[in-house]
């Protein structure tokens, strides 16, 4: 094995004086590994939330949008030139169906990145149970379909789902309705839609998500009963679910969605556009505090560089005495700040690993959330690493330079 | 020609600190090859200053130098690096050895930087170096941990394991006692004498001064006499 002398020089100094060594490295350290445990975390939590919208939302729904008079047909009327001003214009009379509904799920199955179509009917209805009522919306779904896409079987409390393809007039209720009307699997339902049909529906399972407000309005029925139900004929559909092989693609799916139907597709992103300010400001903070750590770090190599340098300048003008150059004292010193990132950043991951599978040990149990979601994902760690060791060849740099040019004349003079 | 180790012509060089005052005034010098020249004066003649700009690493100076015939004067300090490296080797009053690094590792150094033999190669020249001056014993021990004269010992070591052509001394033998300054003295004749060595070396000791082969003498700036 061939080590230069510069490297040799360089790792003497830096085992000579270990605790300096150490220290400097637990800087870059501990700088790396909040950066691993805190970029996994928040991967972690990010990918959970994002995960968590998909198990009541599509990646993309398509509907039929509400549209308001305008003044075109006035505009077509009158050919002149004059300013046509519509006042008080009002939501247009029209189906709030999609028109050939089967035909639309028949086109979007036949693009490449859709992994799963279904069609949904939803009306807003009044449960009845006794004396009670109890407003909350119908979804007439596919129910296979609607499990695969949202796992609905997943948050079955009790009864099973598969019933209601089996049993006429079968309904599936949240479990805050089946609280607050004291219903159990096997009870009837009396289901009346704002046209004022009325259906009294049998209970074949009862669910339970996270979310308070879905368990307390949401029920599940066969498509064709909510249609009958809504005095609708077969062919009406409210909204068309769509979900991707890969989420990410959303919007521009949904664009092209939109341009082959001519309806409104909502894309998950536009849907849930909360969640994603949040992973924004998340990731300013979060990168806000791994800056400042790194920094610290970097400064504390900078610290202990430059201290280095003022006790050895005698060496160090001894050295350019003896014929080395400015470029090998750079050298000398920069190597040293790089083994101290390397060192420090080999622990830190190592550390960091530890911690953050560690903290995805701790037990939560909030909601279908049992313990903290951490992502262990190979990137940050290779990011990680290419920071510890830029800051510190950063930090590195300024005091190596100063030793460059140490004049050994002046030094070794006195 | 091919007999001189270094020519200097009108060397002449001003400190601007605190006031600017001339310490060389137009010096011209050539030491042949295998000289042994000593440079004595009072103290502020300006004997230290013209060695180190002989030596290369005072670059701030008007007039020429030539060192084995090769003009170093407006050369890059990379270069001028390298050429110590190869062809001068130091000697000074303190030792200037690196403590933690041993002994031998000290001798070594250079020599791992010119990189022209491998690393056994060098290792056996250091330790045969320690065996001229007697300090072979120490060659493990850390540099920091010797006495002053086997330390001085070590760093003349150090000065020669590249077979410089010229070998320069700032009080070489300034911090010895009679009995290191007489072995120091006899292995730099040895060197002149034997290997065709030059040496320049500036001295207060006048024994050591008179046991030279020429004694350049200066003051205020200026070499007043030469003798052999």
């Amino acid at each position: 094995m061939k080590i230069s002398v510069n490297t040799e020089i360089a790792l003497t100094y830096l085992t000579s004086r270990k605790k300096q060594t150490v220290v400097a490295s637990l800087g870059v350290m501990f700088g790396i590994s909040m950066f691993i445990f805190m970029q996994s975390l928040m991967k972690g939590t990010n990918d959970y939330f994002e995960k968590m919208s998909f198990t009541n939302t599509p990646h993309i729904k398509l509907y039929n949008e509400n549209k308001v008079a305008d003044n075109h047909m006035l505009q077509s009327f009158f050919k002149d030139e004059s300013e046509k001003i519509l006042t008080n214009h009002k939501q247009l009379s029209q189906s709030q169906g999609l028109t050939n509904p089967f035909g639309i799920v028949g086109q979007i199955r036949r693009l490449a990145e859709v992994s799963a179509v279904t069609p949904q009917v939803t009306g807003n209805v009044i449960y009845t149970s006794g004396s009670v009522e109890l407003p909350g919306n119908v979804a007439g779904v596919e129910i296979e379909q609607e499990d695969k896409m949202f796992d609905v079987k997943g948050n079955m409390i009790s009864g099973n789902l598969l019933d209601l393809n089996r049993i006429h007039n079968s309904i599936l209720i949240g479990k805050g309705i089946a609280d607050k009307l004291s219903l159990h699997v096997g009870d009837n339902i009396t289901v009346r839609s704002g046209s004022g049909n009325l259906l009294i529906m049998r209970i074949v399972g009862i669910f339970a998500t996270t979310i308070k407000q879905v368990d307390e309005t949401k029920s599940y029925a066969n498509i064709a009963q909510v249609q009958g139900l809504l005095g609708k004929d077969r062919s009406y559909v409210t909204e068309i679910k769509v979900n991707l092989i890969n989420y990410n693609n959303a919007p521009a799916v949904a664009r092209q969605i939109e341009t082959i139907t001519g309806y409104k597709a909502e894309d998950w992103v536009k849907a849930n556009e909360q969640l994603k300010a949040g992973f924004k400001v998340r990731a300013v903070i979060l990168n806000s505090v791994i800056g400042v750590i790194l920094l610290v770090a970097g400064f504390g190599i900078y610290n202990i560089l430059n201290m280095t340098i003022y006790e050895k300048i005698k060496e160090i003008a001894i050295l350019k005495a003896q014929g080395f150059s400015g470029g090998a004292v750079t050298s000398i010193f920069l190597q040293q700040a790089v083994y101290i990132g390397i060192m420090g950043g080999v622990v830190g991951i190592i550390f960091g690993f530890t911690l953050t599978f560690l903290v995805s040990k701790i037990y939560i149990g909030a909601g279908t959330l049992k313990y903290l979601p951490m992502s262990f994902y190979i990137p940050h760690y290779l990011q990680a690493l290419s920071f510890g060791v830029i800051t510190t060849i950063a930090a590195g740099y300024f005091p190596a330079r100063k030793a460059s040019k140490v004049d050994p004349v002046t030094i070794i003079r006195g | 020609m091919n007999n001189l180790a270094l020519k200097a012509n009108g060397i002449t060089k001003y400190f601007h600190d605190p006031v600017t005052m001339q310490v060389l005034k137009n010096i011209d010098v050539t030491i042949n090859k295998g000289e042994f020249v000593s440079i004595v004066g009072k103290s502020g003649c300006g004997k230290s200053t013209l060695l180190y700009v002989l030596s290369t690493m005072d670059t701030d100076y008007e007039g020429t130098l030539e060192i084995n015939g090769m003009k170093t004067t407006g050369k890059s300090l990379n270069d001028l690096a390298r050429i110590r490296n190869e062809s001068i080797g130091f000697v000074f009053q303190f030792h200037y050895l690196l403590p933690d690094f041993s002994c031998l590792k000290n001798v070594m150094i250079p020599a791992l930087r010119l990189g022209k033999l491998s690393h056994k190669e060098i290792e056996e020249k250091a330790y045969e170096k320690l065996k001229m001056f007697g300090v072979e014993e120490q060659a493990l021990k850390k540099a920091g941990k010797l006495s002053g004269g086997q330390q001085q010992r070590v760093a003349i070591a150090r000065a020669l394991v590249n077979d410089p052509a010229i070998i320069m001394g700032d009080e070489p033998t300034g911090n010895l006692d009679s009995k290191n300054t007489s072995i120091v003295f006899d292995l730099f004749r040895q060197l002149s004498k034997e290997y065709g060595q030059t040496i320049i070396a500036v001295t207060h000791d006048e024994d050591f001064a008179k046991r030279s082969d020429r004694i350049i003498e200066m003051a205020d700036g200026e070499i007043v006499s030469s003798r052999r």
